[in-house]
């Protein structure tokens, strides 16, 4: 397997709780894969210390990307070689229009690919590109713009932390869509996500409970065993799991 | 003495362009203008309806602007305050009337390139009548010594059913020591914006005093600032609403930046004297919002980049 990210033995505590316990994962290059799981089970904090937000440094591990180790750099850097996320709730900007924000981060700031961009959104450019990425917008318009955005970028690895959140029924066709022009674009997605619906677009998924990957493999066979199995969870820092269905790689 | 006025005049020009204006405009003959050096008139243009009427004192110039009755100016109006020297002082009293069904949008630029002691001071009465408006731009250009004192105290009224919107902004250059006051009373479903965007810097000083009255029913008064302060700068920001009459509706919003030692101080005064008034208030003082500035390194930016872009944004 030609991995883009690995993460080893990543732990992260935060305020005396271990979020993040021993965690290991290897992401394909060009794949789509999906990280799901219930609230609070550290897939948002799985985001965050890989994209090297600064109260999320790792306390051990060490994570590589394009077999480089990126345990120590900086946002910035790790955006520089070609990383980026996707923030579940986007922060608003008083003042930077629509077209400022997603040419930001766009190699290419040309005003075909901010509109191509958002296009891909449902987002008309005629309407949008002079809007200001402030409360102006609803949760679901700031949310279409930032996937925009991270798409204008052409990361190489897209991290989309729920994706779909806060975007009415008729746009997230469109936002399934994306993903998959993600991966036609060349870039390599890891979804967070607690929907089936997303994560059975992945290529693999990843069920993440109590800071841990506890089972892993075809996104349906996964999200099923999320379905059935994580509701009985009492999810108290360990995961209840039903050992006999847990697949031998987890083991 | 022709020789020095021209020159006066050209320097004038250059720093009006270095602040953002378009000197193309005191060429324009439909453009109305004024240009003001030290307590001198260098300029002056003024277009059917309108009459600017200076008159040069010991240390700058009286200025009555007047839009007559049912005049629409069509280009926004260009003004041009300014001191070339080092030092200096520069007092205008300009006094705005917009009469009756009229209406003008003026850009004032004032600019003090070279300033290491210069006072400045615009005493304002602005008297705009019923069914008008009157929107008012004051863009500042100081240079990065920090000598200017910059005094501007507006008083007013708006007219029934009229609109008043001015804009001061200074974040060319260092502010030095600012004081803004305005107290405008708002009439029979009048309307009142002001808004104020201060960038200091070093040991710059700010004060803001800002007081809309709501004294007619359904007037309509919005007081919004945003002040960002660096390194040892002070700021205090007094922004008032009183709504007096019924239906009357206000909101005060002001935000400050905090980096470095800078100090600030806000203080949002809402009063209703009329239980059919409503009036609100938001503030907010601090640090750049952190997830803010994590956005923008995510999208590649470097932290010192992406404080350009938060408070860009936040002065536009």
């Amino acid at each position: 397997m030609d991995a883009i990210l690995e993460v080893k033995n990543l732990s992260l505590i935060k305020s005396g709780k271990e979020i993040i316990k021993d965690f290991n994962i290897s992401i394909e290059r060009y794949s789509t894969s999906a990280v799901i799981g219930i609230n609070g089970a550290g897939k948002s904090s799985l985001a965050y210390v890989l994209m090297g937000l600064k109260g999320y440094k790792p306390d051990k591990g060490r994570i590589y990307f394009d077999g480089k180790d990126i345990t120590e750099l900086s946002i910035t850097e790790r955006a520089q070689l070609g990383i980026t996320l996707a923030w579940q709730t986007p922060s608003l900007f008083e003042g930077l229009t629509v077209k400022d924000y997603i040419q930001i981060g766009a190699k290419d700031k040309s005003l075909s690919i901010v509109k191509d961009a958002l296009e891909r959104v449902a987002l008309d450019p005629s309407v949008y590109l002079h809007r200001i990425v402030d409360k102006s917008l609803s949760g679901g318009e700031r949310k279409k713009v930032e996937l925009a955005a991270v798409f204008a970028m052409h990361p190489k690895l897209a991290i989309l932390d729920e994706p779909d959140s806060g975007v009415d029924t008729i746009s997230v066709e469109k936002v399934m869509q994306l993903i998959k022009d993600f991966k036609k674009m060349g870039s390599t997605v890891l979804l967070i996500t607690h929907r089936d619906r997303v994560a059975e677009i992945a290529d693999k998924a990843f069920l993440m409970c109590a800071g841990q990957i506890i089972q892993q493999g075809a996104p349906k066979d996964v999200t099923a065993f999320f379905k059935n199995e994580c509701t009985e969870c009492n999810h108290k820092g360990m995961p209840v799991i039903k050992k006999e269905l847990m697949k031998e790689e987890v083991k | 003495m022709a020789t020095k006025i021209i020159d006066e005049y050209q320097a004038m020009m250059e720093a009006y362009e270095k602040s953002g204006g378009n000197v193309g405009e005191f060429e324009n003959p439909n453009v109305p203008s004024i240009v003001i050096s030290g307590n001198k008139v260098l300029g002056k243009n003024e277009v059917k309806g309108l009459i600017i009427e200076p008159t040069p004192t010991k240390d700058g110039v009286d200025v009555k602007i007047t839009v007559k009755s049912g005049t629409k100016i069509l280009y926004p109006m260009a003004l041009c305050f300014g001191v070339i020297p080092k030092e200096g002082v520069q007092i205008i009293n300009m006094e705005a009337v917009i009469e009756d069904n009229a209406g003008m949008n003026a850009i004032s630029h004032c600019v003090f390139p070279n300033a290491e002691h210069i006072v400045h001071k615009m005493n304002y009465k602005i008297h705009i009548g019923k069914n008008s408006f009157f929107r008012y731009q004051e863009i500042h250009f100081h240079g990065e010594k920090g000598g200017v004192e910059v005094v501007p105290y507006t008083e007013g009224s708006v007219g029934e059913n009229s609109l008043f919107v001015s804009t001061f902004t200074l974040k060319e250059g260092r502010v030095g020591k600012l004081d803004i006051k305005y107290d405008v009373d708002v009439m029979k479903k009048g309307k009142l914006e002001l808004y104020s965007k201060v960038w200091a810097k070093g040991k710059d000083t700010v004060r803001i005093e800002e007081k809309g009255n709501l004294r007619g029913e359904e007037s309509k008064a919005l007081i919004k600032s945003r002040v960002v302060l660096q390194d040892e700068a002070r700021s205090k920001v007094y922004s008032t609403v009183n709504g007096y009459a019924p239906y009357a509706r206000g909101h005060v919003d002001c935000t400050e930046i905090v980096q470095d030692s800078a100090v600030a101080e806000a203080v949002p005064v809402v009063g209703v004297t009329n239980h059919l008034a409503k009036i609100t208030h938001e503030a907010a003082i601090g640090s750049i919002d952190s997830k803010e500035l994590e956005t923008l390194e995510s999208r590649g930016l470097s932290e010192e980049e992406a404080i350009k872009v938060v408070v860009g944004g936040l002065l536009k």
